[in-house]
């Protein structure tokens, strides 16, 4: 009776590489997600820029400063997603 | 009893019996378009005959800034004669009055919003679920969380900011930026104002003295709210005052 008790048989696990494909699909889905955000971020800019024509006040420059950081701020996420992941 | 055809006998609305004008031909060789011939109005209904006369005193000044008071910060949702503010579709000889946005008030919600998003991430340890993600998965996620919160409160900047409701000279202005790309632009003439009422309903409206002015026009877009804008009763008195002055311009349209 040695219930309970490791023993040093091999492993018996039917699907090993199922861990590595679910990385795989968590790396897709983060690489995507942030060129997807990279996109809206673009919109962003190119709201922010329109909105600007149309509308001119003190804050514009400001606020088109601020779209362009966003803008950078997602693409250094794509890269981080595609270098590190 | 025959009616007279006499101008100042007749009553307003009494129907006058004139004869068919008679068309002549004056040579039968001369031939007749039979497309309709594109009709030009001769004489066209001035945008405002008192712009360069009154608009532009200091005395009319004076009695803007009576009304309104003067713009105490940049960032105020009531701007009174800007000196930077303009927008795209202004006309030279016109001159903004006032620039209104919603009141501050009206932002508190998504800045909450926005400050509890910016704790979330700290609320990582304590889901069972997320701490089996790869510590790099984990930082990533955390800036991309922390990005979104900044689209967020960027953007709901942006549709505070740029959604603008204007006075000038000449006519109210609504300019709506309703989601990312769609822009609306309406406007109606000074002259074209029918009717403005002003209503200011619930807590925070009253204690911070915001609401809505709506505008009945006579203008193909038949009413323009100014939506939870600061003081509600200055802008219907410098609309009223604006009607008054203008309505020599608004007679000669009716006439």
């Amino acid at each position: 009776m040695n219930f309970g008790k490791q023993t040093n048989l091999p492993s018996t696990n039917m699907f090993p590489n199922l861990n590595h494909y679910l990385v795989l699909a968590e790396k897709i889905f983060f690489i995507l997600g942030a060129v997807i955000y990279f996109i809206f971020s673009l919109v962003v800019v190119k709201q922010t820029t329109t909105m600007s024509k149309n509308v001119q006040d003190k804050f514009n420059a400001i606020l088109i400063i601020f779209s362009y950081l966003h803008l950078a701020f997602s693409l250094l996420l794509v890269i981080i997603t595609i270098t590190i992941l | 009893m025959p009616r007279s055809p006499d101008l100042d006998t007749i009553a307003p609305d009494d129907k006058v019996d004139s004869p068919a004008p008679k068309v002549t031909v004056s040579s039968p060789d001369i031939p007749i378009p039979s497309t309709p011939v594109p009709v030009t109005d001769v004489h066209p209904a001035p945008k405002s005959h008192l712009k360069p006369n009154y608009f532009d005193t200091p005395g009319f000044h004076k009695k803007v800034y009576d009304i309104l008071g003067h713009t105490k910060t940049p960032f105020s949702s009531f701007l009174v004669r800007p000196d930077i503010f303009t927008f795209s579709e202004k006309d030279d000889d016109e001159e903004i009055l006032l620039v209104l946005r919603p009141h501050w008030f009206t932002n508190v919600g998504w800045i909450i919003i926005a400050t509890l998003m910016l704790f979330v991430p700290l609320l990582l340890p304590y889901v069972p679920l997320l701490n089996n993600f790869p510590p790099n998965y984990q930082f990533v996620a955390v800036i991309f969380w922390y990005l979104i919160t900044f689209a967020y409160a960027f953007e709901q900047f942006l549709s505070w900011y740029f959604d603008v409701y204007i006075i000038t000279t000449q006519r109210v202005v609504d300019i709506e930026f309703n989601n990312l790309l769609d822009k609306k632009f309406s406007e109606a003439g000074l002259g074209a104002i029918q009717d403005v009422t002003s209503r200011v309903s619930g807590v925070s409206q009253t204690m911070f003295n915001y609401g809505t002015v709506l505008i009945q026009t006579a203008a193909e877009v038949n009413q323009i709210n100014f939506e939870k804008v600061p003081n509600p009763d200055k802008i219907v008195k410098i609309l009223g005052e604006l009607r008054e002055t203008d309505q020599p311009s608004l007679n000669q349209h009716v006439s």
